[in-house]
């Protein structure tokens, strides 16, 4: 009899699970390259009662994992000759910290005292020959569509743009970087474009998250009340049995 | 519920972005201001269920896991140091740089802060100083009998006094460059400091290599784009107004759970 409380219960916490989620695309909808993330819950059939052949066992809902849409998101100009977009999807910039390596789509890039490529958080930006050393005063960096830094012409590296066969081998570390949470090896990304004085934004829809919004109250709700309807039965069920 | 607090932080986010894009556009006509720009990073994530995990004795993974965030922060707020327009303004001891670099200007507490903004003027003294009165570095002077200034290109002051044909050299204006222009400190009155992040400044004549020319008779305008601006300031708004809105859906769906009846 409880189990119609429980199975509300259950769809209570994934719904809660999900609002959360909708709240950080929401919050990250001006976050440069953020990538939007859903809540996917799938059904968990329990176990039969043990003499109750003729119904059905009962479905919960579970979450099953978080997808994360690694769709392209809107280049904007900033017109910063540090700032970087990739474009193309799945491809990350190669980032090195004190955690060892990160990954990021976030290519708003400065320098630190001595010249090094840097993130805004001093993580530096790796090159196929390792860290990137720029000396401002032989001219402004130009970068080349592959991803070749030169100086007034000399070319003084490469950025390392990288993607993943299962880009689900990844995990999100906070400050806009990604860790590789399995084996998974990184391999060169030929096929996209680095677009100097641009910066990928964020590819959350904030038509479609506050939609869900909407969805996922209602949807807590009309749980609520059949938690709630299926409590009253059960009251009253004892009310009256009380009474016989 | 942690929704409320990622929408705060949100909501604190765009405020954030509000107050550096008004001080940008506040500064639209300020000489040899550069705009800046807010950049966000998301929060941590809690991990619910870790992506990789054993999800049976089977060898079978949890292939995506449970990843949650928290919210958004402001990664840094940074200058944007490209070049702003020169403007002529005809003022005898204007003095626009264009390319890299920064006069060098001698604070009353004996530092030296740095300046693109090269509206200049004499004090009592003669001196080249700025509208507030710190001497410009290396110092100048304009003797009394000067008829008239010029600034060249490489930064030579030259001057021809009363009853004179030929110019004489009475100065050279240098630069300073540095390899992170986005980590010097502003201090206000257009000025800024040398930090750690910056680096040490790097002090060269100006048209050499690595450093721009002198345009005598301009001041350099922002680099403000106020259509840029306001569109920023459009989609800040709205992003705050969304995320009021999920604390509101937040907040009944609390209700609505505080209320059922037992």
């Amino acid at each position: 009899m409880e189990n119609a409380a429980y199975v509300g219960l259950s769809r209570q916490m994934t719904l809660r699970r999900e609002l959360d989620i909708v709240a950080n695309n929401i919050a990250n909808a001006d976050t440069t390259g953020f990538k939007v993330e859903q809540l996917l819950v799938g059904a968990e059939v329990g176990d039969r009662a043990r003499n109750a052949f003729i119904r059905p066992g009962v479905s919960f809902v579970l979450d099953n994992g978080v997808g994360r849409d690694y769709g392209q998101a809107g280049l904007e100009q900033t017109g910063r000759n540090l700032d970087f977009g990739i474009e193309g999807e799945g491809a990350f910039f190669t980032l090195s910290d004190g955690a060892g390596e990160a990954y990021t789509r976030d290519g708003a890039f400065t320098l630190d005292p001595e010249g090094r490529l840097t993130t805004q958080g001093g993580a530096a930006v790796q090159g196929d020959g390792g860290e990137i050393i720029l000396d401002r005063s032989l001219g402004e960096p130009a970068v080349a569509a592959d991803g070749t830094i030169s100086q007034n012409g000399n070319p003084v590296g490469r950025l390392s743009i990288v993607r993943f066969d299962t880009l689900a081998a990844l995990e999100k570390g906070g400050d806009g970087l990604y860790r590789n949470a399995s084996n998974a090896t990184a391999i060169d990304a030929t096929d996209v474009q680095v677009r100097q004085g641009m910066l990928e934004g964020s590819n959350v829809n904030p038509i479609l998250e506050i939609t869900n919004l909407i969805r996922i109250q209602r949807a807590y709700e009309s749980v609520t009340r059949m938690i709630e309807n299926a409590n009253d039965l059960s009251r009253r069920a004892v009310e009256r049995l009380g009474r016989a | 519920m942690r929704a409320l607090r990622t929408a705060a932080s949100g909501m604190s986010a765009q405020q954030l972005n509000v107050e550096v894009i008004s001080n940008n556009i506040a500064n639209m006509n300020t000489v040899g201001f550069k705009r800046q720009r807010a950049e966000f990073q998301d929060l941590l994530y809690q991990n619910v269920e870790r992506m990789g995990a054993q999800s049976s004795s089977q060898g079978t993974v949890v292939p995506t896991g449970i990843q949650i965030g928290a919210g958004v922060k402001a990664g840094s707020v940074y200058r944007i140091t490209d070049q702003g327009s020169p403007t002529q303004t005809g003022g005898r001891y204007d003095v626009a740089i264009d390319g890299r670099g920064y006069f060098q200007i001698l604070l009353p507490s004996g530092e030296t802060a740095f300046t693109r903004a090269g509206n200049f003027a004499l004090n009592g003294e003669g001196q080249l100083v700025t509208d507030d009165g710190y001497a410009v570095q290396p110092n100048i002077s304009i003797p009394q009998d000067a008829v008239d200034v010029t600034i060249s290109k490489t930064g030579q002051v030259q001057v021809i006094t009363a009853g004179q044909t030929e110019p004489s050299i009475v100065g050279q204006l240098e630069l300073a460059s540095f390899f992170n222009e986005a980590g010097l400190e502003a201090i206000g009155d257009n000025l800024l400091m040398e930090t750690a992040a910056s680096g040490a400044a790097n002090v060269g004549t100006p048209g050499e290599v690595g450093f721009g020319q002198l345009l005598h008779g301009y001041t350099e305008a922002s680099n403000v784009d106020a259509v840029a601006e306001i569109s920023a300031l459009i989609i800040a708004q709205r992003a705050y107004e969304m995320n009021s809105k999920v604390i509101t859906t937040a907040d009944q769906m609390l209700s609505v759970s505080a209320q059922v009846k037992s």
